[in-house]
């Protein structure tokens, strides 16, 4: 292809430039920002083109740190005073002038520049050769990986020398990796074969397809080389080996990361229902009055900080007790208002607090739109933690941490507090205990409370995994009703272990079944279980036979 | 004893029958005796829409069958429902013939999903007496094995409550995948031809409304007369102490799972009849807020009773018509509201009322003023 | 006794609903009725009140212009509620009652296919907007939604152009995505990309054939943590894209995943298909620069048009007090657009043919008329469907497409499944 082609001669000028200027690299500070500029005002194919020969030859710091920021609409052109001036954003709120590098302000006529998609790619080369020799060894780590992925022989010689430099481990590792991948296409038979064997011994996930193509080549070839047909197979099944170990654990996480958020949204479930025994319908809207509470506290942020303020990053912990007041104070509401009328007929709470939900909904959609609304994720917790090879959110992470503090704090809170003495009192024989002077009315309408409240965090944690709409709770509502039932009503433990048992289950089937009947599996499961455990995991023990 | 064969209770229920008797007949009438600019004429419009009420009304006394004398409270019994109208909604897709999208004889679902020929389990239903049949023992086999399987371990109360909303959500699931080979999410539509007759007939909705009126007075009959025999009495007395009936030397678990398998093919009929007036059945049918709607029909008209379902059907089908067409926006908190005061302030529900506005009279005249309180705590301890 | 009550309701009830028949006779004169029926609850309300919203917009706009041959337009708005029985009853409601002139709705397929044997059978008329699978061509139904070949076919010349060479399937388990996957895997194919690169899995029936190809999830589908995994797995080769159709809302959870587990549009595209400007709103779209969309319309196609009716919209919304009505950060989408475009198409018609009569005018929609939108000029061709601009955009971070491809005059055809594998 032409674009192809004419990319090609660029990289190769580059690559040759490149390494013959590295000496002289970072004296090239200013002239890399002036070409820069130039690239930005460019008015033609040609001024670009220019731009981007020139570019190469500079490697240089603010050219990874300008792409970057192009990327993501973060470059301006500003036509006040006179001349066109390019201005970068740097932080929030905070740009500089791209060609002086001094900070600057910027006037409200700025416009926002932005790179065409094929300029990008070419742009992407060029920052993957510098990122090479980055001191940021992730960005070393990232350009390797993707440079070698390209299998263009161009850069092998670069890859190679830089390899034998790395010191670190992991840098070394992915360097090594890239040459390797890299020679499966373009070494000589003896290199072809050391690579795939010491991909082999890298386990070197990315590398499968490329070994794959390999041996489907060696096979098909007329000369079958039989010890590089060996060495593939044996380097697939390494790899292959190791790949199902890592998946067995990634699906543990994942079946630990969706068991906590069963727990969260069923945790209150367990209280209202396996407790009070009332079968409240509109659980699954008093999570979505934590997920709106979150909407609001991020909006008042947004209004009185502004989105590139350092505090609106903490806005998330705000919203986590405003979500649990909230919602706590409207199951307060609809304790008293509701509720405490039908403590004798259960079965007709399931109709009331259906009422509830329909009417909730509705409201929902007329008070903030139909639509769903965005919540952002605070900085704190997007990104990834690379435990060996298993990824894992910052988000699913503190959901998990933050499952546990719930079941811990309710625990604690029923267990050791005279409160707690008095729900449970007041649970196991309402009158009984009224009469021993319990205040039984207040010790409903606190529990109930507490329920909702915890609802609504569950809500205010989803919002940060999913959607925050008028319906949001739906979704959930069978679902925590499940696992209040498996792990046995009344038992707040029960509900713990069911919510996790399930969750393993969910994401253990959903690899071989896929998500549908993964999830179908998992609700006949449900119903089996329960004709052996009819009363659940840990079912209440009662003398009375009509219990 | 009364006559055995006429197991009404008072004059009025047999005047509130006759009287439905008499509008199931008159009302299609109403279509082709007066013109179509008389105020007397019904459009086929209306009785479409009439004749998914009495198919409504169907399902809601089996519904109350089950919950409101019984004590088995099912949140799934769209599922039945559903599958019923599968049943007959297979052989009205077959009826279509070729004159489909593609103009084979296969269901578009399926020539686009490529399959080349018509799956085994669907042949029987070129038969419509095999799928009226169908949408009755289908039903009734899932109810007998899931009944089986709860009633022996002694499931009851909420827990069969919650194991029937997740029998139907894993069957909503499951049909909505477009492997089932039931059409996936949009299921059965377009249907041309029932019974040799073009769909779109007049003709054609008047015998459907008959059919269900004539549904819903046969099976309102059969439950009056279960409940007249020995039958009835040991079904009530299940409901309000089932331990004492099983210690009587009863097998409370062989009658349950008889009452859920009668109910569900009852519920299975009336889908059957539902889904040509419909004319559509997906798997959204079986979704468990439909459950839940079945349930506040029953508990708004009146459980327990034998005309509550019936009203409680009508009225709230009726109400939900209306208001989605003149209050689009805010119809859901108007209906959530009325269910609401139905709840806290009519426990016996629409028909309760009666009763309920006596029993105040007579507390004001009486001294020491008599609550209906008692008699409501027997009732709900399921 | 305790059953004359109940005899009494029975009596009324059937007295209410003569009584609602009666009023619906009296048809005024200067006015003409339009059905709106999108569903303002339940589940699709997410997605369907935006374009109630656009239709009352167009409605008053025709209005103050001075209607549609010298009559103004009375909208008749009911809810579908989401409920599929509901749609074709209210659809019926529509043409039998209120008598409509024309309908305006539907957003799912099991709408459109619950309400088309009552259009065909009072042959009334329905303008469909929203992107979907094909294979259906109702002599009742104009279709201003993009085909199949108007979206993801576009959108996958693309990738290929851009050199992709893997591609992943992804979708809501239900027709549309079913039915479009099918016809990119015989695509796919046709331009020489193996079955291995093509990911998300296939599944064959007994004899063979393939019937469904991608990995799908249920409806409102909220844990996608196994999928965007094995998407890593899959991308880790490089040169790998994403082609997504997974239903509205459900996106949200998937790209907060995605979002999340590091993988960005460097590495792996994601060309989305049911995913506009208005589902965007609810997500991080910081994080997710530089995906793709294909519509036929995009807010930020720069016309004087374009602009124009974002204004107006904007200006209606603040005078507007129709209950509900979400007034602050509203964005305009291809199904907005394309329910615009459908009304004044259907003026157009209707004064071309003049008469409110559906058949004629769908006669003169089938002669072929025009309408210069905000998103360029759409012209409807005589197999009911809509000859128009294709754009394909990249995701920027303020939630909006930038425009990187325009296909003018892509000619709408709705039987695409087979015409790739021979």
């Amino acid at each position: 292809m032409f674009i192809g082609g004419k990319l090609l001669k660029l990289v190769a000028l580059l690559v040759s430039v490149y390494i013959c200027a590295s000496s002289a690299l970072h004296a090239a500070d200013d002239q890399a920002r002036q070409v820069l500029v130039d690239l930005v005002l460019a008015e033609d194919d040609a001024a670009t083109q220019a731009s981007l020969d020139k570019l190469g030859e500079l490697g240089d710091e603010v050219i990874g740190q300008f792409v970057a920021a192009w990327r993501v609409g973060q470059v301006f052109v500003d036509e006040k005073n006179g001349g066109p001036v390019v201005l970068m954003q740097v932080g929030e709120g905070k740009y500089e002038n791209l060609l002086t590098g001094a900070s600057a302000a910027m006037s409200a006529d700025a416009k926002i520049d932005r790179a065409s998609r094929k300029l990008r790619k070419d742009l992407r080369r060029i920052v993957d050769l510098l990122d090479l020799k980055s001191p940021d060894y992730k960005k070393r780590i990232a350009a390797a990986d993707k440079l070698g992925k390209t299998q263009n022989e161009e850069y092998l010689p670069e890859l190679r020398e830089l390899a034998a430099k790395q010191t670190d481990k992991k840098v070394k590792r992915a360097f090594d990796e890239a040459v390797a991948i890299s020679e499966l296409k373009n070494g000589n038979e003896d290199q072809l074969l050391s690579a795939v064997i010491e991909l082999g011994e890298l386990r070197s996930f990315g590398a499968r397809d490329y070994i794959e193509s390999v041996y489907q080549d060696a096979q098909q070839a007329d000369e079958k080389n039989t010890s590089l047909i060996k060495s593939c197979e044996t380097s697939l099944r390494l790899i292959d080996e190791r790949q199902k170990m890592l998946d067995f654990a990634s699906t543990l996480f994942r079946g630990l990361s969706t068991g906590s958020v069963l727990l969260l949204v069923a945790y209150g479930l367990a209280i209202t229902f396996g407790q009070m025994g009332v079968i409240n319908m509109a659980h699954g809207e008093f999570i979505a009055i934590g997920g709106y509470t979150v909407y609001l506290v991020q909006n008042f942020f947004i209004a009185n900080y502004g989105v590139d303020s350092d505090v609106y990053g903490w806005y998330f912990a705000v919203s986590l007790p405003a979500a649990f007041i909230v919602s706590a104070l409207a199951g307060a509401l609809l304790e008293k208002g509701l509720i405490q009328f039908l403590y004798k007929r259960p079965l007709e709470s399931l109709l009331a607090t259906w009422a509830v939900s329909m009417v909730m909904q509705q409201a929902f959609r007329l008070k903030f739109g139909a639509a769903n609304v965005s919540v952002s994720t605070p900085e704190w917790l997007s990104g990834s933690y690379d435990f060996f090879g298993v990824l894992m959110s910052y988000n699913r992470l503190s959901l998990i941490v933050f499952a546990i503090l719930v079941v811990v704090v309710t625990r604690l809170l029923l267990s050791k507090t005279s409160w707690g003495l008095h729900v449970r009192a007041t649970m196991q024989n309402r009158q009984m205990a009224s009469s021993l002077g319990v205040p039984s009315a207040r010790v409903n309408m606190l529990t109930f409370a507490f329920g909702s409240g915890l609802a609504g965090l569950a809500g205010a944690f989803l919002s940060q995994i999913g959607n925050v709409g008028p319906s949001m709770g739906q979704t959930y509502i069978v679902d925590s009703f499940m696992v209040v039932v498996v792990g046995g009503v009344g038992n707040l433990i029960g509900a713990a272990i069911s919510s996790l048992g399930i969750g393993m289950i969910d994401q253990g089937l959903q690899p071989l079944l896929g998500p549908v009947m993964g999830k179908i599996t998992v609700l006949f499961l449900i119903i089996i279980f329960l004709q052996f455990k009819p009363g659940g995991l840990f079912p209440a023990r009662s003398r009375s036979l009509d219990d | 004893m009364n006559n055995r064969l006429l197991p009404f209770d008072t004059i009025g229920e047999k005047i509130a029958l006759a009287v439905l008797a008499i509008f199931v007949v008159i009302f299609p009438l109403m279509n082709t005796l007066f013109p179509a600019d008389s105020a007397l004429h019904i459009t086929t419009f209306q009785l479409s829409v009439w004749g998914k009420y009495l198919c409504y009304a169907v399902l809601a006394i089996s519904l109350n069958f089950l919950w409101g004398y019984t004590g088995l409270l099912c949140l799934g019994q769209c599922l039945f429902f559903a599958l019923g109208g599968y049943a007959f909604g297979m052989y009205l897709m077959l009826m279509i013939g070729d004159l489909g999208a593609y103009g084979t004889s296969l269901p578009d679902f399926m020539v686009f999903l490529g399959y080349s020929e018509l799956p085994v389990h669907w042949k029987p239903f070129y038969n419509p007496w095999f799928a009226v049949f169908a949408a009755m023992w289908v039903p009734g086999l899932v109810a007998f094995v899931f009944g089986m399987l709860a009633f022996r371990s002694r499931i009851k109360g909420v827990y069969f409550s919650i194991l029937t909303q997740a029998l139907t959500y894993a069957a909503a699931l499951l049909f909505f995948r477009n492997d089932f080979t039931f059409g996936g999410n949009n299921g059965f539509t377009d249907f041309k031809f029932i019974f040799g007759h073009d769909i779109r007939e007049a003709s054609v909705s008047r015998a459907l409304f008959w059919a269900s009126g004539f549904l819903l007075i046969g099976v309102y009959y059969l439950i009056a007369y279960l409940l007249k025999s020995k039958f009835g009495l040991v079904q009530r007395a299940i409901r309000d102490s089932e331990n004492r009936v099983r210690f009587s030397g009863y097998s409370t678990t062989h009658y349950k799972v008889f009452i859920f398998v009668v109910s569900a093919m009852i519920a299975g009929l009336a889908g059957a009849l539902y889904v040509p007036q419909a004319g559509i059945i997906n798997p959204s049918e079986m979704w468990p807020t439909k459950g839940l709607d079945i349930v506040v029909w029953v508990a708004v008209g009146g459980r327990g009773s034998k005309f509550g379902p019936i009203i409680g059907a009508v009225l709230i089908n009726l109400l939900k018509s209306y208001t989605t067409r003149v209050y689009p926006e805010s119809w859901l908190i108007i209906l959530g509201l009325v269910f609401l005061l139905v709840v806290l302030f009519m426990p016996n529900g629409v028909v309760g009322l009666w009763d309920q506005v006596k029993a105040w009279i007579q507390s004001r005249k009486a001294d020491p003023p008599a609550t209906v309180e008692p008699q409501l705590a027997v009732e709900n301890e399921s | 006794m305790k059953k004359v009550s109940s005899m009494l309701k029975v009596t009324l009830a059937a007295g209410a609903s003569t009584m609602m028949a009666v009023g619906a006779m009296q048809a005024e004169e200067e006015k003409v009725k339009v059905g709106v029926l999108h569903s303002l609850s339940g589940t699709m309300a997410i997605s369907e009140t935006s374009l109630r919203d656009v239709l009352l917009f167009t409605f008053d706009e025709i209005n103050s212009n001075g209607g549609v041959l010298g009559k103004q337009i009375e909208p008749v708005v009911v809810d579908g509620a989401s409920d599929w029985p509901l749609f074709a009853e209210k659809a019926e409601q529509l043409l039998v009652q209120d008598k409509v002139a024309a309908t305006f709705g539907c957003w799912t397929s099991v709408s459109r296919k619950s309400v088309l044997p009552v259009y065909e059978k009072y042959n009334g008329l329905l303008f469909y907007p929203v992107q979907y699978e094909g294979e259906e061509m109702s002599p009742n139904i104009f279709y201003t939604a993009e085909a199949v070949n108007q979206q993801a076919i576009p959108a996958v010349d693309f990738l290929l152009e851009e050199g992709y060479k893997k591609f992943y399937l992804i979708g809501t388990d239900y027709v549309y995505p079913q039915t479009t996957n099918l016809v990119l895997f015989e695509y796919l194919q046709s331009k020489g990309v193996p079955v291995e690169n093509i990911g998300g899995g296939l599944r064959k029936d007994s004899a063979g054939a393939v019937i469904s190809a991608g990995n799908y999830t249920p409806f409102g589908h909220s844990d996608f943590q196994q999928i965007v995994a094995d998407i890593r797995k899959f991308a880790s080769s490089g040169d790998a894209c994403v082609i997504n159709t997974i239903n509205g809302d459900a996106n949200v959870p998937f790209f907060k995943e995605f979002a999340a587990s590091g993988l960005t549009s460097e590495d792996c595209p994601v060309v989305s298909f049911s995913l506009s400007e208005d589902e965007f709103r609810s997500l991080p779209s910081k994080d997710l620069v530089g995906h793709l969309g294909c519509w036929t319309y995009f807010m930020s196609i720069d016309s004087d048009a374009n602009k124009k009716f974002i204004a107006d919209f904007n200006a209606w919304l603040g005078k507007t007090n129709v209950p509900g009505i979400v007034k602050e950060n509203r964005v305009t989408c291809s199904p907005m657009v394309l329910s615009y475009d459908g009304v004044y198409l259907w003026k157009a018609a209707v004064e071309k043919a003049g008469t409110f009569d559906p058949v004629k005018v769908m006669q003169a929609l089938e002669s072929g008329v025009s309408f210069d939108g905000p998103g360029g000029t759409v012209t409807s061709q005589s197999n009911h469907h809509l000859t128009k601009t294709v754009y394909i955009g990249e995701t920027l971070e303020n939630g909006q497409f930038s425009i990187i491809e325009e296909i003018k005059d892509v000619v709408g055809e709705p039987f695409l499944k087979g015409t790739f594998s021979k």
